[in-house]
């Protein structure tokens, strides 16, 4: 659309918007890195880019929206209450009740696939095990889109969310010359309650990680496995399950960031939409170093940064293309991404 | 073998091949039935692609998912080219795209060159990922460009489907391949591929060999493209989103990484495979439908116990068990369908082959890289020198038993 | 052997085992008629024994397959109410499904595979870009080809009397909604675009164009891609301009979460407004209080008053397990095959010869055929239907009723 932009200016630095940019930008990339996280922990034990990461994302928002239904949010008890003039009003615990739930199930879906169709792959070669990943990504899109309500596509209707007041942060007032114009626009942050929740989620989920990973025993094992398969497993660590356990962990993170971006943003479903997300994510993960888990969060936070600040010079045509072009600088500069770390292969 | 044998065999394979090329044409413009001449032109197509991505990334070892990229360079740029100077020059349509086919096997190879730089430097997914990414630039580049018609498409002069030039350019490019593995050359990206630090120790120019495969890969992708270019004469950005990186990607896999033979097989296989059920049209109720799926998760499961648990010395025996036992799986897996067609909401619901068809692929390949992970030709060469060394083989082995 | 061959072909084995049994006894079983063809290139097929058949190009895999089966739906409920009345001359017609996958390449091949089945005419596709390849197998069958939903005004250019279409074009679409903004008193109006695709990227031109003709401001025009789920930074970047009103082309997916998104960031004046791709019974769901009050542009309203409406509506939930049409598809591809089918009646009623020739001449010479989404005439039109356009607006139970344009007076202004 030339016409369109040129009258307005191709290139206009607004530098009142910027806060609220990289808020927005911080919103985007958090959803990103939770989950870049299971695809990184994954790659980190198995050496394996998990494509049906994707799917599991997807299939935690059904989850999400069918568990909304189940406790009485279908769209046509809405539009009952509505006409009825009771409107239906939700509580933060079902939403506690949506995330755990899409939680739970992703971690089930996610130990199942391992099991049928990773765990035989695991001595084959790394690019066997990236297409059953692929076969399996299809067969997900594919099987959803007979099994899942897809037509028209569905989404978690606004009821379910309590946290739905905007605020706003001013930053500094609006400055007005003598004849009334706006010299200088207000500098503010404008956000929903909901989106607070998110990030505060995000950051709960991801602290939960780190404990879980740092300082328990199964966390000890999986990062012994990760660091070497075959010694830990002669150390005594059932490494089968320690796989499971890490394929359940990214799961229920991608299943809790599919709830909240389902709930929070208004998702329309369908069987494809977990491919997007998904690509962005594995993304994200290579950018901070795949395997590395604060390398995950970071590659996605500066992954939504990155798109966000893109659109905010004026370029949102060009942000899924100008996201590639820095990562793919980046990586020329760090060959390793971010913060993994870039050995030289030794004979 | 002495020199005239081998110019012979050479001279004869050339005229065979284009025998070939000539004759399939002939018999598929006999037809006169537009569906089968599409579904020939684009298997030709996409043998191209399979095989020109293989040496990318099953020879040199390359990781590289973005082949759908060198696709959309070839066909944009040919179709560019041809629309600008088409009608203002001298050659007839055959020859012209001949021309036109070296255009866009020029631009894609310096989409080639450009993306192979990086592949000096990086390894593994950290390539596969700046390939995926370059795949989605260049996308996206075509996608804002409003004089090459942005998403809604872009229409190329001169249209021309030509069964036999898409046939000889995936002939050429499996010659290519081929004699490059056979050649001194071709030991240089094997050498890469197995290991990048021995082969530098053994002399091999590693910068070189990895540049070059990209930059002849991503020619032959985009001769291709630019023949599918001149064949749909009307193209969108749709046609080379990364799904077609990945399904480029899987026919290499499935096929045996490194195996053309191979390649060739899956890529025409894979191809054809969604196409099945427009020809063959069935419908399935839910019931027998999910009792299928299950039956044949647990025929993978079973297969793969026999072959973990199951060495039976005696061939006959063991063949007459595992198909008896397939078979037999088979058989139940069907009655049970039936038997949950008679709960309601099972047998009312019917789905046809067209709504099932991408499961159907899915679980094909799902099936096929389970019980045969290093795809359907492993890394062998299909030959007849091969068909028969596995035969003694095993005759060998049935007698040392 | 230890490398799986075995057990490959014996799986192999089983699987045709499988099949040969489940296709012997189910009666579901349909045979297929092999493509045995007779007609010559270019002059379109010739109707022998007792069916007609008819092709219809959908989506019934991928990312359109919400808009696919709803067309789906609609022209397979015509065709069973057109045999359930005793078919046409005598003979039933029958509906052949090709289907596309949401792809380009493989609409060209369903189209292929159902002109060597011969077909005498073709119905198909809810979007422009697959028309766009569906078109050219038409061109050169010689068979004349129905669009459903392709509101690109290339579609019927240059169609040598054989490409038609039923809804109307983004020539009309955006003018009406851009008359429709103008008259409520908004003069600063954003763009947000999908720039995936073509519908909504025309959609946007036609609607700056006429907007801007008027007198109006376009101070904004972001771009996404369908897909995306967050739209913040586009929209803050819209919320900066502050728009009276917000111009959202793109489908119904992507509208209902910006919707919210547009609320979330605290731009409550701002009127919300789109095209045909809003229609969807999800649309409030998704949308929710933020889409409430927006106004877009549709071919028929699910509560107007009309017999056609009304008619169609019952049969097809009477037809579809009591669900209604989820997208504006459904009556879209009902009235394209009823277009068709209404064009073979009069084929036979004339006694003429039912071929694909007759048939393209009679869809072209259809003249105010009361359609559910309304009127439709194609003689002397070039295959794009003067047809009228409703603005609605969305509220909270339904879409209400607003105003409706003609093309001759949207186009005068």
């Amino acid at each position: 659309m030339d016409l369109v932009l040129h009258s307005v200016g191709g290139l206009s630095l607004d530098f009142s918007t910027l806060p609220q940019q990289l808020v927005n930008g911080l919103v985007v990339g958090a959803i990103y890195a939770l989950i870049a996280l299971g695809y990184t922990m994954v790659y980190g034990v198995l050496r394996l880019i998990n494509f049906a990461h994707g799917e599991v994302f997807m299939l935690g928002a059904y989850t999400a929206l069918l568990s909304s239904w189940v406790m009485g949010f279908t769209p046509d008890a809405i539009s009952k209450a509505f006409k009825a003039d009771h409107p239906l009003t939700s509580s933060p615990l079902n939403l506690v009740i949506m995330l755990l739930v899409a939680m739970a199930v992703c971690a089930i879906i996610g130990a199942i696939i391992e099991f049928f169709a990773y765990r035989p792959m695991r001595n084959q070669s790394r690019i066997a095990a990236l297409i059953t990943a692929i076969g399996v990504s299809l067969f997900l899109q594919y099987a959803g889109q007979l099994f899942l309500p897809a037509n028209p596509p569905p989404s978690i209707s606004q009821e379910v969310n309590p946290y739905q007041k905007v605020v706003s942060f001013v930053l500094s007032p609006a400055q007005m010359n003598a004849a009334g114009d706006v010299i200088k626009p207000q500098m503010d942050i404008t956000v929903t309650v909901g989106k607070i929740v998110m990030l505060v989620t995000v950051v709960i989920l991801m602290l939960a990680l780190t404990y879980l990973v740092r300082y328990t025993k199964a966390g000890r094992a999986m990062r012994a496995a990760s660091h070497d398969f075959d010694s830990a497993s002669l150390m005594g660590i059932n490494v089968n399950r320690v796989v499971t356990f890490t394929f359940m962990l990214g799961s229920a993170l991608a299943g809790a960031g599919a709830m909240m971006l389902a709930t929070f943003e208004g998702t329309a479903m369908h069987p494809f939409f977990g491919l997007q997300p998904g690509v962005k994510a594995f993304v994200a993960a290579v950018l901070g170093g795949i395997g590395n888990i604060p390398g995950a969060v970071l590659g996605g936070l500066l992954m939504g940064l990155a798109e966000t600040l893109v659109t905010w010079i004026g370029f949102s045509q060009y942000k899924d293309a100008v996201a590639f072009v820095i990562l793919i600088l980046i990586l020329l500069v760090r060959p390793g991404g971010l913060l993994g770390s870039n050995k030289v292969e030794k004979v | 073998m002495s020199l005239s044998k081998i110019l012979g065999t050479r001279v004869l394979s050339v005229v065979l091949a284009i025998a070939f090329c000539f004759g399939l044409d002939a018999f598929v413009t006999g037809q006169l039935n537009e569906y089968v001449v599409r579904l020939v032109m684009l298997a030709g197509l996409y043998v191209t692609l399979s095989v020109s991505l293989n040496l990318i990334n099953g020879i040199t070892g390359q990781f590289s998912i973005g082949h759908a990229a060198f696709y959309m360079v070839g066909a944009y740029s040919a179709g560019i080219v041809s629309n600008a100077i088409y009608k203002t020059q001298p050659l007839a349509a055959p020859a012209y795209m001949i021309i036109s086919m070296l255009i866009g096997a020029v631009f894609a190879a310096i989409a080639g060159l450009i993306v192979g730089m990086p592949s000096l430097r990086l390894k593994g997914d950290y390539l596969a990922i700046v390939t995926l990414g370059f795949g989605e630039i260049i996308r996206i580049i075509v996608l804002n460009q409003n004089q090459w018609g942005g998403s809604y498409g872009y229409a190329i002069a001169p249209k021309y489907q030509a069964g036999w030039l898409i046939w000889l350019l995936a002939i050429i490019c499996i010659a290519t391949c081929r004699n490059l593995l056979k050649s001194a050359h071709g030991l240089a990206f094997l050498a890469v591929r197995e290991d990048e630090i021995a082969a530098q120790a053994m002399g091999v120019n590693v910068t070189k060999t990895k540049v070059v495969a990209f930059i002849v890969g991503a020619a032959f992708a985009g001769a291709a493209g630019a023949l599918f270019g001149h064949m749909e004469s009307f193209i969108n950005p749709d046609l080379f989103k990364m799904e077609v990186s990945f399904l480029v990607l899987t026919m290499v896999v499935l096929g045996g990484s490194g195996s053309i033979t191979g390649s060739v097989l899956a890529g025409a296989t894979l191809f054809i495979l969604p196409e099945l059920p427009r020809i063959v049209s069935f419908k399935m109720s839910l019931g027998l439908l999910l009792s299928v799926l299950v039956g044949i998760g647990v025929l993978v499961w079973m297969n793969r116990k026999f072959m973990e648990k199951y060495h039976e010395p005696d061939k006959l025996k063991r063949t007459l068990v595992v198909a008896g036992a397939n078979i037999g799986l088979a058989v139940l897996a069907v009655v049970v369908g039936k038997l949950l067609n008679n709960i309601p909401q099972f047998g009312t619901t019917t789905y046809d082959a067209n709504k099932i068809r991408y499961m159907i692929l899915a679980v094909v390949l799902l099936v096929i890289m389970l019980l045969k992970p290093t795809g359907l030709l492993g890394h062998h060469e299909f030959s007849w020198d091969w068909v028969k060394r596995v035969l003694n083989r095993n005759k060998a082995g049935e007698a040392s038993a | 052997m230890k490398n799986g061959l075995l057990q490959l072909a014996a799986c192999a084995l089983a699987v045709a085992s499988m099949s040969m049994f489940a296709g012997c006894k189910d009666d579901a079983a349909g045979g297929n008629t092999t493509g045995t063809s007779t007609g010559t290139a270019g002059s379109g097929s010739e109707q022998s024994g007792d069916t007609i058949k008819i092709g219809l190009v959908v989506s019934q895999n991928g990312e359109l397959r919400p808009w696919g089966v709803d067309c789906e739906a609609g022209a397979k409920l015509a065709e069973k109410q057109i045999n359930d009345a005793g078919g046409i001359g005598g003979k039933k017609v029958e509906l052949l499904i090709g289907d596309s996958n949401s792809k380009p390449e493989e609409g060209k091949s369903a189209a292929a595979k159902l002109a060597s089945e011969n077909v005498i005419g073709m119905i198909g596709e809810v979007s422009s870009g697959i028309t766009k390849q569906i078109k050219t197998v038409a061109l050169e069958k010689g068979i004349p080809l129905v669009a459903v939903g392709a509101t690109n005004p290339e579609i019927t250019q240059e169609g040598q009397g054989l490409i038609s279409r039923v809804c109307y074009t983004d020539d009309l679409q955006g003018p009406v909604m851009a008359v429709f903004a103008y008259d409520k008193g908004l003069r600063k109006v954003a763009i947000m675009t999908d720039q995936k695709q073509p519908y909504s990227t025309g959609l946007s031109k036609t609607f700056a164009e006429k907007f801007k003709a008027l007198g109006g401001q376009i101070v904004a025009e972001e771009f996404y891609q369908s897909g995306e789920n967050q739209f913040s930074g586009q929209l803050t970047r819209v919320k900066s301009k502050n728009p009276d009103g917000i111009f959202m082309s793109g489908y119904f997916t992507e509208v209902g979460p910006m919707a919210r998104q547009i609320r979330q960031l605290g731009m409550d004046k701002a009127v919300l407004m789109g095209g045909d791709g809003w229609d969807s019974s999800d649309l409030v769901s998704s949308g929710g209080d933020a889409i409430v009050g927006g106004y877009f542009c549709n071919h028929y309203n699910d509560a107007e008053d009309r017999k056609e409406v009304k008619d169609f509506l019952e049969a097809f939930k009477a037809n579809n397990n009591g669900n209604l049409p989820g997208t504006t598809m459904g009556a879209l591809g009902y009235d394209a095959a009823m277009v068709v089918f209404d064009s073979l009646k009069r084929l036979a009623a004339a006694s003429k010869e039912i071929n694909s020739k007759n048939l393209a001449e009679e869809i072209m010479a259809t003249e105010n055929y009361p359609g559910v989404s309304g009127s439709i005439t194609l003689k002397g039109t070039h295959g794009d239907p003067a047809k009228r356009a409703l603005v609605v607006e969305v509220q909270k139970t339904a879409f209400v009723f607003n105003k409706a344009y003609e093309a001759s007076e949207v186009m005068a202004r």
